[in-house]
């Protein structure tokens, strides 16, 4: 479904994102995990077209969408929600929600399906996007993400900024996306949450991929050694 | 002194026409065209050149160049004003600042010296008027400013409703955001030059029916375009619409004042505005200022 190959990203001479590998199939559900600053956004934003690659490859559905702009990729299937939501803050939800269907693909998703999904927007749907709540901004963010019926959904930090009590609610929203089958990428930094949610855990550090494994060959502690980058000391540790 | 608010008012309807384009193009693509002018002089060129090779209305000439300068917009937008905003803020200022030169000089070339006017080719409605309450009221005056309402109320109503409108918006607030909900924000620059261009030739053509205008005309029209936009607030078209009223309003104050100070007592109200805004917080001269305002209160009591 997406497959990315020997990916380099660069702000100027900073290489944010090196040598960055991975393959995800259809209905995969994948977690990034890293400390900040590992690279994630960089990648899922290189990923959706929103940033130029410096070198590597791309592909999507057996397609080679290295220079495909963000907006074909989304007419595509290929959608992300991103970092700190970037609503249009002087827009309603409705006229939020609408955007999302500008590239007019077909599929499940209407504006009365998000607000069933969302009941919490129902009240707010003439609401200036820019005075909502921050899980009412996630849900929104979430929401015109879905009105493109997006193949492959890529989520760039859900539950930041939002109460527990939120997060399970987003979290309960986007479960049912399982079931249609769409593949989904999401950063997580709740390590509990990422394993239980997810079928496998790719682990950044540095720009750099240090862990790539199913979440049921995997655990906590050696994904917390991944994301702090223990694991080479360790191994010092245990020469000596 | 009644007569003259009356006679600015109308005047102000074509100053709105004029800033509309300009100030779309602004809130639209952040870019301040300072080939404004000189497009609206060479729309009205078209015009004048259709009217009189195919003995037609100016009415009807206008239709035909509105699709040109579609066009011509479209071109404006994909080989000049997309590389140029690639170089910073600058770069776009500087590009149709050498446009405006280079279309003035051609038209120069092309045209001559001489001014010319749409107007003998309007037959009697270039001079018929209404009388209301002892005032005689040009209607092609009023025609203008109707068509200023009809524009600014049009695109407002595009911007506010539609799905197009919808777009341009969330790809003046942020492109790259817009991409990522799967906006094509080339089609929507593009899209957004071609509509601001058709406002352009209609002001042109309302500039060639109201009186004359000649190859280097192009400066004052961007002038008039520039400072009602700035008294009007480049955030709203309705803004802009007042901007264009309130600015002959006070040219007509300035003539009033002095034979010489017509163009003076615009220019001076458009440095208060410009100063009051620079010094001021912007929002004291929306409406939606005003009327929050009064809401907040109205909550409180
Ligand atoms: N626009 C930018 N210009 C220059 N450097 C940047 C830019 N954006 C990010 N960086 C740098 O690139 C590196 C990776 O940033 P990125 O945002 O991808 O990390 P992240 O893993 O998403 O972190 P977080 O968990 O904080 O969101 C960081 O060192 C950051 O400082
Ligand atoms: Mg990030």
């Amino acid at each position: 479904m997406l497959s990315v190959s020997n990916l380099d990203v660069r702000y100027g001479q900073f290489r944010a994102v090196q040598g960055v590998s991975m393959n995800i199939d259809q209905g995969d559900i994948v977690s990034l995990i890293g400390a900040n600053g590992a690279g994630k956004s960089t990648l899922l934003r290189a990923i959706a077209g929103a940033l130029p690659i410096h070198s590597g490859r791309v592909s999507f559905k057996q397609h080679d969408v290295t220079t495909t702009s963000s907006s074909a990729l989304v007419k595509q299937g290929l959608s992300l929600v991103p970092e700190g939501r970037r609503l249009f803050a002087d827009m309603t939800v409705e006229e939020n929600l609408l955007l999302g269907t500008t590239v007019k693909r077909s599929g499940d998703w209407s504006i009365e399906r998000i607000f069933a999904t969302f009941p919490n927007l129902v009240k707010r749907r003439h609401a200036k996007t820019g005075n909502l709540s921050g899980g009412e901004q996630q849900a929104t963010a979430i929401g015109r993400a879905l009105m493109s019926n997006p193949d492959c959904l890529i989520l760039d930090e859900v539950s930041l900024g939002l109460s527990p009590l939120v997060v399970d609610q987003v979290y309960a929203s986007i479960d049912s996306l399982k079931d249609a089958g769409t593949t989904i990428l999401l950063v997580e930094q709740d390590l509990e949450r990422a394993i239980r949610f997810s079928h496998r855990a790719i682990c950044m550090l540095e720009g750099k991929i240090v862990l790539d494994k199913l979440t049921n060959d995997t655990n906590k502690e050696e994904i917390t050694h991944a994301y702090f980058g223990l694991q080479q000391s360790k191994h010092q540790e245990a020469s000596q | 002194m009644m007569n003259s608010l009356v006679q600015a008012i109308l005047l102000g309807g074509y100053y709105a026409l004029i800033a509309c384009g300009l100030a779309f193009m602004f809130q639209v693509m952040r870019i301040i065209n300072l080939a404004h002018g000189s497009l609206a002089i060479l729309s009205a060129y078209l015009v004048w050149e259709i009217t009189d090779a195919l003995a037609l209305s100016p009415f009807i000439s206008v239709l035909m160049i509105l699709p040109i300068m579609a066009i011509i917009g479209l071109l404006l937008q994909r080989v000049i004003l997309e590389r140029a905003t690639k170089g910073g803020e600058l770069l776009p200022v500087l590009t149709t600042f050498g446009l405006a030169i280079v279309i003035d000089n051609l038209l120069f070339q092309q045209f001559g010296a001489n001014t010319r006017s749409l107007s003998p080719y309007l037959g009697d409605l270039s001079w018929e008027s209404y009388e209301v309450f002892g005032l005689w009221i040009g209607k092609l005056p009023v025609i203008v400013l109707i068509t200023a309402i009809v524009i600014i109320g049009g695109l407002d109503l595009i911007l506010r409703f539609t799905p197009l409108g919808r777009q341009i918006r969330a790809t003046a607030f942020d492109p790259d955001t817009a991409g990522l909900v799967g906006i094509d924000a080339r089609k929507i620059a593009g899209i957004s030059a071609a509509i601001a261009m058709m406002t352009v030739a209609i002001s042109g053509t309302a500039l060639g029916l109201r009186g004359t205008f000649d190859a280097y005309a192009g400066g004052p029209q961007l002038l008039f375009a520039f400072e009602a936009t700035i008294i009007g607030g480049a955030s709203s078209l309705w803004g802009v619409f007042m901007g264009g009223i309130i600015l002959a309003i006070a040219q007509s104050i300035g003539a009033l004042i002095h034979p010489q100070g017509f163009l003076l007592g615009g220019h001076f109200m458009f440095l208060i505005f410009l100063f009051a805004r620079i010094y001021f917080n912007r929002d004291v001269f929306s409406l939606k200022h005003w009327l929050s305002k009064r809401n907040e209160k109205e909550n409180a009591a």
